[in-house]
């Protein structure tokens, strides 16, 4: 078997169960650890609560806003501009019609996907110098961060290199970073991904059914 | 305001000598990670494991904490602070705690004694980290857990251990029990007034505090003026008048569900249907939101605090002041337990607006309000004065910043930690008292 | 004291080393030799097809050609100044800027056998004072990270072909080749954004000042061992600063029109703006040596400045008296916590607090 029929065969088959199920195993064990029933009556709605704060924290408030400027910015950047080629790149698109969906969905334009990549890498470089220069986030950064910050960076630099699809090469050095970063995924904070809801969603009914908007 | 600063230096004094006051802990030094860590398993929940894991160090919660904001200093970051909760977590019970026994050191003794600091003297729960983490998480419920653990492990800073022992032991906090509380009611007695206290059956238990006792007997006279004011069938009761919970500050939970439990028991005696905590910040969750978990039922009372009472009589119409007038120029300073932990926001501001002063808002206020410093029994531990201290002087910038002439509060701590920064400082700004407040302005009933 | 005199002297000597070889060469030398006439036929008729020849080939002509194809100049079928073009990319320019490259690396090398590194005057104090905000160090950073990225994937680009392919043969050199491209044309516009920070960042701090001139008369303290008396920014590094700016600019707008064919540019002009973005790019590499070579290795204490934000206060004192003088009062101990950031996943006895 030679390199890239490994990398295109069993290691993808493997990174993307242990992605799978790693993320699925994790998920259920937070959630399952249990619950103690709060007897205070509440003020106002749970529920409504944990929504409405789900909502509420994709933009910090207003107090807060001129000393988080930079991560937030920094952040939406990043995000943003990787769910814009995750979702609509072209190439993207047609690996997930072939191995996943088995159906694909309209696609940005090249020039649009070379924009959305900029922004993309210059929200990541922005956010991992932070993380190196800010007293705050240098003191409680750990391994992980690094490592997940800079395995995306890796995996979206290959994929950028690999762009001319001239080379069988670069596809495959994509193709395996990506599947390091399934298997490395689900052990990190990278599964911040999806707890997001649900962290927030406690924090909100909590303070929501004490009547506190927040 | 007349408040005995002879007794308010000697309140300071008193708290000096209070490491010296407290029993040693009866924990071994060897059992000490493991009492912690059994606390841990037992408080751990989904909520709390979920946010655990979702931390994605992004330092924000730093940059909303008066401490951090005042020093600079790193170590004072909010999620550091359950760095501890977490290696225990991510250890022994977390999905992939198999991975985490290697990566994740073990805990041992000289851990829980850096996490002391970190939870008792540099922060007062006040919860501001919490609201701008994009991760939702709350941080403050957790430092009050990790509290909980060292707590087991007899690792509760002095100060605050010995009242918390006292609480425990005796049920009273500096010495003030049923006696003080019967001098009190009979001083005010003395000035005219009705104080009903020890009745057997009365509607509404109005609970009382150390620091009204010793400090602040206006807030308590005003109280007693203005529940008679209302006609409303109520009682002191000397068995149960302590709405302090020293319990809760130092994470004892023995202490914390005894405290509670005991005017849970008393309220339920006098088949009252509601409680009213006076003038104190901790003692409303202490009561509103746990009271009913330590009982282990839902409470068949009310429980409100002060200002949220006088807040609904005044919007019912009940409560009739006279208007100061808006020459007065005040800012209210949410004590953090009561509004950003209790839901109290709109109750005083109504008070307030009946009382037609001209209210200017603080450039943080309400959710976002920032700390006194004073909080989560700061003010009895002396390791804690450089960052009350810190909290205060930034606390002060944002008064000034209204123009106001005093600064109202419904919190007796924020109260004593105001007037020790301004002191310090010498500050000119007055510090007041909402129920005094409104016991100087009570329209008197025909 | 130096702190990047030394690239400026090294940049002026290059300029007049690239300048006179531009001079020398003549311009517009055509390497084919004139295209003559068929040699006449046995048969006295002249062949037809020379004049469509000379026609397309567009030498000494204004023709007047049509195309179907609709755009910038598609009515060019060879185009004359593409093989002169060729010539100076591939021969002059590639040989002139590797040997720009390589002296300006021997030259510091060898200042830095001669010079060595220069000392903080009295050691390390101790105490440390805030030099740079979290953001200046963050711009700065992102600067430097492109910048690196850039020239690598640059210098794969015009130096590849002679470098790496005969060391790596043609089939790696095409994926290495490929991958430059890409990378450099992806990052290349994010550069500009970078330098644009940059200028905004720190263009108040290096405006020039009194002293600047003084502190350049005497080449920065770099010869002799006297003290240069400076200000926040020295006038070596207010130079840096602006030669950044102006070279950054260069290179950022010539790599925008080269990265983005579709703006309606004439091939002469895409073919300036290479060489354009080539000379500035060594010229920016060759500064960056020096800039590096002081910010490291050439000055003790440089570097603390930029990694934490934090300088030592005799380094402060040696380099940048008056601006020492101003913020003496805000020392304070290089091992504070504020300052020093131990590994986490640890938990710190924080007792020392108390």
């Amino acid at each position: 078997m030679s390199v890239s029929e490994f990398i295109d065969g069993p290691f993808w088959y493997f990174s993307l169960t242990v992605f799978v199920l790693g993320v699925l195993w994790r998920l259920f064990g937070m959630l399952t650890v249990g619950s103690r029933t709060d007897y205070s009556v509440p003020r106002s709605s749970a529920t409504a609560a944990a929504i409405r704060t789900n909502l509420t924290r994709f933009l910090p408030n207003a107090d807060f806003w001129s000393r988080v400027k930079l991560p937030v910015i920094a952040g939406y950047l990043f995000h943003l501009g990787l769910f814009a080629l995750l979702f609509f790149a072209a190439p993207h698109i047609e690996f997930y019609r072939e191995y996943i969906t088995g159906f694909g969905w309209p696609a940005l334009p090249e020039w649009a996907f070379i924009l959305v990549s900029e922004i993309a890498f210059l929200g990541l470089l922005l956010l991992v110098l932070y993380r190196m220069m800010n007293p705050v986030t240098r003191r409680i950064s750990s391994r992980g961060d690094y490592i997940g910050s800079v395995l995306i960076f890796v995996v979206m630099l290959t994929g950028c290199l690999a762009l001319a699809r001239s080379h069988e090469t670069l596809r495959v050095v994509h193709f395996f970073t990506a599947e390091l970063l399934l298997i490395y995924f689900p052990f990190s904070s990278l599964m911040h991904t999806f707890t997001w809801p649900f962290s927030r969603g406690f924090t909100g009914a909590h303070y929501g059914r004490r009547g506190v908007g927040v | 305001m007349a408040v005995d600063m002879n007794v308010f230096r000697g309140f300071a004094g008193q708290i000096a000598k209070l490491p010296q006051m407290a029993r040693p802990t009866d924990c071994p030094e060897d059992e000490r990670v493991n009492h912690a860590k059994a606390v841990f398993r037992a408080k751990m929940d989904s909520s709390k494991a979920t946010q655990l894991e979702s931390c994605i160090h992004c330092g924000m919660c730093a940059e909303a904490c008066q401490f951090f904001l005042q020093t600079g200093d790193p170590e004072l970051t909010p999620i550091h602070k359950l760095d501890l909760l977490k290696r225990f977590y991510r250890r022994e019970m977390a999905p992939m705690r198999f991975l985490y026994r290697f990566t994740e050191p073990e805990i041992e003794e000289q851990d829980l004694e850096a996490a002391q600091y970190l939870v008792y003297e540099s922060c007062t729960e006040c919860g501001r980290c919490g609201l701008v983490c994009p991760m939702g998480i709350d941080i403050a419920s957790m430092v009050n857990v990790t509290r909980q653990g060292l707590a087991e492990a007899g690792l509760i800073p002095a100060g605050l251990r010995a009242v918390e022992q006292e609480q425990g032991d005796h049920g009273t906090v500096f010495g003030v029990g049923p006696e003080q509380l019967r001098e009190a009611v009979e001083a005010l007695r003395a000035k005219g007034h009705d104080v009903p206290i020890d009745k057997k059956k009365a509607d509404v238990l109005v609970l009382s505090s150390t620091i009204d006792i010793l400090l602040f007997r206006d807030a308590l006279e005003a109280t007693v003026k203005v529940m008679n004011h209302l006609g409303v069938d109520w009682t002191i009761h000397s068995c149960a008048f302590e709405g302090a919970n020293f319990g809760l500050l130092s994470g004892y939970e023995q202490v914390q569900k005894s405290a509670s439990e005991r005017i849970v028991s008393q309220a339920i005696a006098l088949g009252a249907s509601c409680v009213i905590v006076p003038e104190c910040g901790h003692a409303y969750p202490a009561l509103r939101w746990e009271g009913a978990n330590g009982h282990g039922a839902p409470l068949p009372f009310d429980v409100m605090a002060l200002s949220e009472f006088l807040g609904r009589e005044v919007q019912a119409g009940r409560l009739q002041v006279n208007p100061i007038g808006k020459d007065k120029h005040v800012t209210y300073h949410d004590p953090c337990k009561v509004g950003r932990h209790g839901g109290v926001f709109d109750e005083p501001r109504a008070v307030l607006e009946a009382l037609g002063v001209d209210v200017q808002e603080m450039p943080s206020n309400r959710e976002t309000n920032f700390c006194c410093g004073g909080g989560a029994g700061l003010f009895v531990m002396e390791k804690a004065a450089p960052m009350r201290d810190a909290a205060f002087d930034l606390k002060r910038e944002q008064v000034e910043a209204t123009g106001a002439d005093s600064v109202v509060t419904a919190c007796g701590s924020c109260r004593v930690n105001l007037m020790a920064g301004g002191m310090r400082t010498n500050w000119q700004t007055g510090i007041e008292s909402l129920v005094e407040l409104v016991g100087d302005n009570l329209k008197p009933k025909s | 004291m130096s702190d990047n005199a030394i690239s400026g002297l090294a940049m002026w000597i290059a300029a007049l080393v690239l300048l006179s070889g531009a001079l020398l060469q003549p311009a517009g030398a055509s390497v084919n030799p004139p295209a003559s006439s068929a040699p006449p036929s046995p048969i006295a008729v002249p062949n037809p097809a020379t004049d469509l020849w000379r026609a397309v080939r567009q030498r000494e002509m204004q023709i007047d050609s049509k195309t179907q194809a609709r755009g910038v100049e598609t009515g060019v079928l060879i185009a004359s100044s593409g093989e002169e073009f060729r010539q100076f990319r591939m021969n002059d320019f590639v040989g002139v800027a590797g040997w720009f490259i390589v002296g300006a690396a021997a030259l510091i090398l060898l200042f830095y056998l001669l010079r060595g590194r220069i000392p903080i005057d009295g050691g390390r104090s101790g105490k440390v004072i805030k030099r740079f905000e979290d953001f200046d160090r963050i711009v700065h950073w992102l600067t430097a990270v492109l910048f690196i990225f850039l020239a690598v994937t640059g210098l794969t680009l015009l130096f590849g072909r002679f470098v790496i392919l005969p060391v790596f043969g043609a089939e790696a050199f095409g994926v290495i080749a490929s991958a430059a491209k890409e990378g450099h044309n992806l990052f290349g516009p994010l550069f500009l954004i970078a330098v644009s920070l940059l200028f905004i960042r720190f263009v108040v701090r290096n405006m020039p000042s009194p002293g600047d001139l003084k502190w350049l008369l005497t080449g920065g303290g770099i010869i002799g061992k006297g003290h240069v008396s400076a200000g926040y920014f020295n006038a070596g590094e207010k130079i840096w600063f602006w030669l950044a700016i102006v070279l950054g600019l260069v290179v950022s707008v010539s790599g925008l029109i080269l990265d983005f064919p579709i703006l309606g540019l004439e091939r002469e002009a895409m073919q300036l703006a290479l060489i354009v973005h080539g000379i500035a790019a060594i010229f920016f590499i060759a500064g960056s040596f020096g800039h590096i070579y002081i910010g490291t290795v050439g000055s003790e204490g440089s570097f603390d400045g930029m990694a934490s934000g934090y300088v030592d206060t005799n380094w402060a004192k040696t380099h940048h008296d008056r601006w020492y003088d101003e913020v003496k009062d805000e020392a304070i101990s290089a091992d504070s916590s504020v300052v020093k950031q131990p590994i986490s996943d640890r938990m710190q006895t924080t007792a020392d607090k108390a």
